[in-house]
């Protein structure tokens, strides 16, 4: 096991970079409970203002079903026409609500003009903000309206029951906390290990490593190895801080991110020891894995659905081995699906990581021989 | 000045002498403008929905028809198509939990005598809750085609007048809000990357005694040594604004003078974030690291590029109000997007120049310590 003396000696020149220490240890921990109160994509406490310049109650009841409602915040209430465009330009106020009474008369005691005219400007920039928003206003006016109408005696014509499952309070953190695990894994694993053989070079300490009894598998798991212990010590916190500290719930057994984690390490480490030989300073090791890394996460499925990349990139979903660790992962925790669910995007984590890792130790033997 | 200057050429030259540093800076964001614009989309295109009618008649028929007329829905008719083994309930739960099926509607066979007979009648949904936001999307859709169909039924129409105005993005692109953010966010990236090496360097270089030993004042190096990359991060800044228009289509519909001295002020706020890492950090693979965490991950998460800021914990949006690209974000949307004028900005324009003196200030304080020690 002379492996193991190689081991020990990543992990002494790991620990002896003390400027790097805290970025391995504390910022992962601290990204993860950040990110975890950040990744909300709910929707709630919209500032709106609200224009009345309507004399009917219902305008008045309405505004105070807004103001109780903890979806809106009322900022203003105003009796007069203002520039509302202007105010939305600023981009405090994210719609104006204007309530004025009907034009036309009423045209008989069964059509009344019970309601106000109501008019909803929207700022449109954010559209997914836009278009909840708008669905909350109808659905606030509507209960009104049918709770209204229940008083004069009329049932509502349809009801509808909704059942949302895997995730009933429809919480985003427990869709994004567990691919947030996936996303601080790649992260430490890709940084910290793009740079062992390139530090190896700089210092000019390589040739020591060559002349070495080791061969160069040898030398190449010796460097792939201390990360992925570290790797796997983060994701193992990082699964309990979501689990206890977030209150995911995991419906699925968490074996199976037992089977999927190594494979998955084993593509992000071969490609970033890949890098590392490619290179020829630490800086452009870092500027590689950086850029990588952003790809890895915005083309994963963790912030935006994959359905939406167009075609041309599509290709470069279906290589990312993140894309379908997040899959993996979400289906363990939210659905508590089993591998039959799953066994295709193992299968294909399984080949990618295969490729890389054949890819990147022919190419690490090449330049050790040379 | 004339001794600023003297930096300023200096560092000019360093800029100069490394074209691959520089063809990375510029090439850099158009890539990353690239990916980025295409793999950003919140936009929710088709929804997969299974409806199971039990009712058969020409009123759930409406019903459905409302679904199908509707861009947003792609309906899949469960009865028709369920193996034979299993019911289409069951079909259409596995289907649910593969991921093939947003949501499964069904309608009760007694739905449309129901309504004949003025009473309620029930439809049930079942939606896949595990992305919350598109089940919330979802959910909302429902709802308003639900109270449509009401509508219809019931004459609400009459009573009630909604006229829903959607302003400076009546399509409600989602480009239309994540390519100005973007710009937001990778001009900070590469603006303070920029200066953060540049003292760095000269500490691994060791060249940085001559500087402490020059007759230079401490702010005038800070100073000279920010100046030459607004240049450099103001064309990049130009790349990456020409890429939004004609690549990505985005208008440009305020003022593009305003655009720039607001640009100008956001990247020399940039600039000193990144000369004040590269004062404390020791190596320039430190700087880039500290860097990259410091622009990367507040500028993305929580500037409000992606993630709303009124859904934030008090604590955190404390921490978003001293994150220099919250502000800018503001303003690049407002301008670009709604044609926002310089008025309407002013205190998000005081906050980026506080930010901008306090971080050369610090910078300039900690240069001069490390100068005093050297002594």
């Amino acid at each position: 096991m002379r492996i193991r003396y190689l081991v020990k000696k990543e992990f002494i020149e790991i620990f002896r970079q003390k400027e790097l220490l805290p970025m391995l240890f504390i910022a992962p921990m601290i990204m993860i409970t950040i990110l975890g109160y950040v990744v909300k994509t709910d929707v709630e406490n919209l500032s709106i203002d609200i224009i009345n310049l309507s004399q009917n109650k219902a305008a008045v009841r309405i505004i105070n079903r807004l103001q109780q409602s903890p979806l809106f915040n009322v900022g203003h209430v105003y009796y007069e026409n203002r520039d509302n465009v202007d105010t939305l330009k600023r981009g405090n106020i994210k719609a104006v609500i204007i309530f004025r009474d009907a034009l036309e008369k009423p045209l008989g005691k069964d059509s009344p003009s019970r309601y106000p005219e109501i008019q909803v400007l929207l700022d449109g920039v954010d559209s997914n903000t836009s278009a909840i928003a708008a669905g909350y206003f109808n659905g606030i006016l509507k209960n009104y309206i049918l709770t209204d109408l229940r008083r004069w005696g009329a049932p509502l014509p349809v009801e509808t029951k909704t059942l949302i499952r895997y995730n009933p309070q429809l919480r985003s953190i427990n869709y994004m906390g567990p691919g947030i695990v996936a996303l601080m894994l790649t992260i430490i694993a890709l940084f910290f290990t793009s740079l062992s053989i390139v530090r190896e070079k700089e210092q000019q300490t390589m040739d020591t490593l060559l002349i070495s009894r080791l061969t160069p598998i040898e030398i190449y798991i010796g460097k792939a190895a201390p990360m992925a212990i570290i790797g796997f010590t983060h994701m193992t916190i990082g699964v309990l801080v979501v689990i206890f500290w977030f209150q995911i719930p995991v419906r699925g057994s968490l074996l199976y991110l037992l089977l999927a984690a190594p494979i998955f390490l084993a593509a992000i480490l071969s490609y970033a020891l890949l890098i590392s030989t490619l290179v020829s300073t630490q800086q452009q090791a870092l500027f590689f894995a950086w850029f990588s890394m952003i790809l890895f996460i915005l083309l994963s499925g963790l912030f935006t659905p994959t359905e939406n990349v167009p075609g041309g990139l599509r290709f470069l979903v279906k290589i990312n081995p993140l894309a379908y660790l997040i899959k993996i992962i979400r289906e363990i925790f939210l659905k508590g699906n089993g591998i039959e669910y799953f066994y295709k995007e193992l299968l294909a984590l399984a080949g990618i990581s295969a490729v890389i890792l054949t890819i990147s130790l022919l190419n690490f033997k090449r330049i050790v021989s040379r | 000045m004339k001794r600023i200057r003297a930096v300023i050429v200096k560092e000019f030259a360093h800029i100069l002498r490394d074209p691959t540093s520089l063809t990375i800076v510029f090439l850099m964001p158009v890539v990353m403008m690239f990916i980025f614009g295409y793999s950003i989309n919140f936009d929710l295109k088709h929804i997969d929905a299974g409806v199971i009618d039990l009712s058969k008649s020409e009123t759930s028929q409406q019903l459905v028809k409302k679904f199908l007329n509707n861009k947003y829905f792609i309906l899949q008719d469960l009865e028709e198509n369920h193996p034979p083994t299993i019911s289409p309930m069951e079909t259409g739960e596995q289907l649910l939990k593969s991921g093939e099926l947003k949501e499964i509607i069904i309608i009760p066979a007694d739905f449309s005598q129901k309504i004949k007979d003025n009473r309620s009648a029930e439809i049930g949904i079942i939606i896949d809750g595990s992305d919350s936001n598109v089940a919330n999307l979802v959910y909302q859709y429902n709802e308003l085609i639900i109270l449509d169909f009401i509508s219809g039924i019931r004459g609400l129409d009459e009573m009630v007048k909604i006229h829903t105005k959607v302003l400076f993005n009546p399509e409600l692109k989602s480009a239309f809000f994540f390519i100005p953010g973007l710009i937001a966010t990778l001009l900070v990236m590469i603006s303070a990357l920029l200066t953060s090496l540049s003292i760095s360097r000269e500490k691994e270089s060791g060249s940085i005694d001559l500087l402490f030993i020059s007759p230079l004042k401490s702010p005038e190096i800070i100073i000279g040594k920010t100046i030459p990359y607004i240049f450099v991060s103001l064309i990049a800044g130009c790349i990456i604004l020409l890429f939004a228009r004609f690549w990505f289509g985005v208008p440009i519909k305020g003022n593009l003078l305003v655009l720039l001295v607001f640009a100008i002020l956001y990247i020399i706020t940039s600039l000193s974030l990144g000369i004040l890492i590269s004062t404390i950090a020791p190596t320039q693979k430190i700087a880039m690291f500290i860097t990259l965490l410091l622009t990367l991950l507040p500028s993305y998460m929580l500037s409000g590029f992606i993630f709303p800021l009124q859904s934030l914990p008090p604590v955190l949006r404390a921490i978003s109000r001293i994150i220099p690209a919250t502000y800018f974000l503001k303003i690049i949307r407002g301008v670009v997007v709604k044609g926002a004028q310089l008025k309407h900005f002013i205190p998000e324009g005081v906050a980026l120049v506080v930010f901008t003196t306090l971080l050369l200030a610090i910078a300039s304080l900690k240069f001069a310590r490390d100068r005093r020690k050297s002594k």
